[in-house]
């Protein structure tokens, strides 16, 4: 029961401490996950168009397009008066694109002749190029209704022209941004346990130690596996929050900028979400008892720091070597933590079926290095050298 | 009570990394020390810095393991009934070492709620030590900034808390003005009479000589002399405690050095 009144006491005094609330429930869960996933959204948003948004176009002579103007409207476009200084207005940016109908538009309609349209674009912006983007794909569904009605009109079959009909299906889950956004998720929530738990096992450990006040907590009648363990309880709890709140402001991140990348392929909705967050919980244990072991080896919060920071490369080390080595899912890397959860975390998002196995062996390598390290850890409390 | 029998303690010296013989890579921190501290009695550990007081201190209690000879603390040997000494010891070490972001209520209340004691029986047994140590003032403050007077009051709150037979200070009066060291003495006496076994460390001979009714001096890890104060001033033929002290510790050295 010590080890209970230990975490609570550590858990309250933390929780007064700004640093470690700054980056256990602040950085970690909410700051990285903005800063990346945020960038890497914005980046998306920007090639990716999204058709239901609906978007104002500036026209020059709409009077004489009724029926384009209509068809325009259906597919949430607003039209809008054009700027006199049509250029000008490109160039500074004013307007994205404006759509120019000549004025003998609706005559070469009549007398079925190709009817002319000038879209004027600034390529030198993304904006300006990707809303050409969208106003070509409505366009050219409109000439093709056109095109076809005029046929139907002389008595052919439309679909004679549609030589092919190609659908394209891309099953692999490697495009090379779904695949990065894929490792993202696991990069956050690794990073966001290490944060968790980094101060707060630091405080209760290399902090104890130089504030002396490891010496009368130590005279007291507990047994030392008892205050190891009520500082593994205090970090875990910490750890565990980080991760929650990760998972969440993920989710909450995706929901309000929804990316549609891959056709759909690559996942961040709630079940996904929660199924990566189970995947990567056996973490939370390893993480704070990595974080507990080697901050009772040092003798001051300085060296601790010195030590977890050279630590932090842990995280990051399988994201470089999955993006570049492209090391797959084997019976061998399941077992190993970190790793594991790497790949599983990502195999999680693309939506691909995942071995019970591999989820088995993952679960129990992670849980025996965390055996492991707890076993070093009391050891490590055992020493006498842990009083000079 | 303490009985200490033959304490012996030594340690790796850092840094002495060339072949040397075993003996001489490691320092004695304690070479000798036997001493017996009574119940209802104020025992004075005497002696320079280095001599090892702290040392002594740290294995009786259980925090380190003597590497040769005995200790009882009220019957349980410190190298074999670990927790039963620890039930008995109250141990307030040379740094206050409390927590600065708790209250100096909440430094208590950690402490007893760890000894064993309920929520309800820890608020109560915090606010009486609150009251014996007059800490009204600042005991629902957070201990940063704390003067050292403040910081020992709540360190000796804490080594009290679970009402322990046996309490032993190491330098307590480290640091302290001369109110707060008289505050702390009335109290240590209060404790005697008691009938509790306080031991208490110092350097400072005057206060071992107001306080002390049994004092044992210790010189270079070894116990040099027990006795009454008038025991030692007569054992050396000497009016002072400091004459007595350099006495004693010259008559354990001769022949022996280090
Ligand atoms: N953990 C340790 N490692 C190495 N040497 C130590 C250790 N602890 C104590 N010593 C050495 O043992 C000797 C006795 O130290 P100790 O702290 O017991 O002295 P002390 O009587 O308490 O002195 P002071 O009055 O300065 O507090 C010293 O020489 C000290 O350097
Ligand atoms: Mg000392």
């Amino acid at each position: 029961m010590s080890f209970f009144i230990i975490m609570l006491k550590e858990v309250i005094d933390n929780l007064r401490d700004k640093q470690t609330v700054f980056y256990a429930l602040l950085f970690g869960p909410v700051l990285l996950p903005l800063l990346l996933g945020g960038s890497m959204v914005a980046s998306f948003k920007q090639l990716s168009i999204d058709f239901d948004e609906v978007t104002t176009l500036s026209v020059v002579n709409a009077d004489k397009a009724p029926t384009l103007m209509e068809f325009l409207y259906s597919n949430n476009i607003d039209v809008v008066a054009a700027p006199i200084n049509v250029q000008g207005s490109l160039r500074a940016g004013v307007a994205l694109v404006v759509l120019e109908i000549t004025d003998d538009y609706a005559e070469a309609l009549r007398e079925g002749t190709p009817a002319q349209l000038t879209l004027h674009v600034n390529n030198a912006s993304k904006d300006s190029a990707k809303a050409a983007r969208r106003v070509n794909a409505i366009l050219s569904l409109y000439e093709q209704t056109i095109s076809n009605l005029r046929l139907q009109h002389r008595g052919i079959d439309p679909s004679i022209f549609d030589s092919l009909n190609i659908v394209q299906n891309d099953v692999s889950s490697e495009g090379a941004n779904g695949q990065l956004l894929a490792s993202i998720l696991p990069f956050l929530f690794i990073m966001s346990m290490v944060m968790g738990g980094f101060y707060l096992a630091i405080d209760t450990t290399a902090g104890e130690r130089e504030r002396q006040s490891l010496e009368p907590l130590l005279s007291l009648p507990i047994s030392r596996t008892q205050v190891v363990l009520g500082k593994y309880a205090a970090t875990l709890c910490f750890v565990l929050l980080s991760t929650i709140l990760t998972a969440l402001s993920i989710f909450t991140l995706f929901k309000l900028f929804p990316v549609e990348i891959m056709g759909g392929q690559v996942r961040f909705d709630g079940a996904t979400l929660t199924r990566a967050f189970l995947l990567a919980s056996p973490l939370v244990f390893f993480i704070s008892a990595l974080l507990i072991s080697v901050s009772a080896v040092t003798r001051s919060t300085k060296e601790a720091q010195t030590y977890l920071g050279l630590l932090m490369i842990f995280p990051m080390a399988p994201f470089f070597l999955l993006q570049f080595l492209n090391i797959r899912s084997t019976l061998v890397t399941m077992p190993m933590p970190m790793l594991s959860q790497y790949q599983l975390l990502e195999s999680a998002v693309l939506g691909d079926v995942i071995p019970t196995l591999h989820i088995v062996l993952s679960v129990v390598g992670t849980l025996s290095a965390t055996g492991l390290l707890l076993l070093l850890a009391s050891r490590l409390y055992q020493r006498e050298k842990l009083l000079d | 009570m303490i009985v200490a029998d033959q304490l012996y303690k030594s340690f790796k010296r850092q840094g002495s990394s060339r072949r040397k013989p075993e003996t001489q890579q490691r320092i004695v921190a304690v070479n000798s020390v036997s001493f017996k501290a009574e119940d209802g009695c104020i025992t004075g550990l005497l002696g320079p810095n280095g001599a090892g007081k702290s040392t002594t201190l740290r294995m009786l209690a259980t925090l380190v393991k003597p590497e040769k000879g005995h200790a009882t603390i009220d019957g349980n040997d410190v190298g074999t009934q670990v927790l039963q000494v620890r039930k008995h010891l109250g141990f307030m070490p040379h740094n206050a070492g409390i927590y600065p972001r708790l209250t100096a209520r909440e430094n208590i209340q950690y402490y007893a709620r760890l000894c064993g004691l309920s929520r309800v029986q820890s608020q109560q047994r915090t606010g009486e030590l609150v009251e014996q140590l007059a800490m009204q003032k600042f005991a629902d403050r957070r201990a940063t900034g704390f003067s050292q007077g403040q910081k020992t009051k709540v360190a000796l709150a804490r080594a009290l808390v679970h009402r322990p037979q046996t309490v032993m200070l190491d330098e307590p009066t480290n640091g302290l003005d001369v109110m707060a060291t008289r505050g702390l003495r009335d109290i240590i006496r209060r404790l005697a009479a008691e009938g509790h076994c306080i031991l208490f460390s110092s350097h400072i001979m005057q206060e071992v000589a107001a306080l002390c009714d049994h004092i044992a001096i210790i010189s270079d890890g070894t116990v040099a002399m027990e006795d009454s104060l008038e025991g030692i001033l007569q054992r050396t033929n000497q009016t002072d405690l400091e004459d007595a002290f350099v006495q004693a510790t010259q008559l354990s050295n001769s022949g022996a050095d280090e």
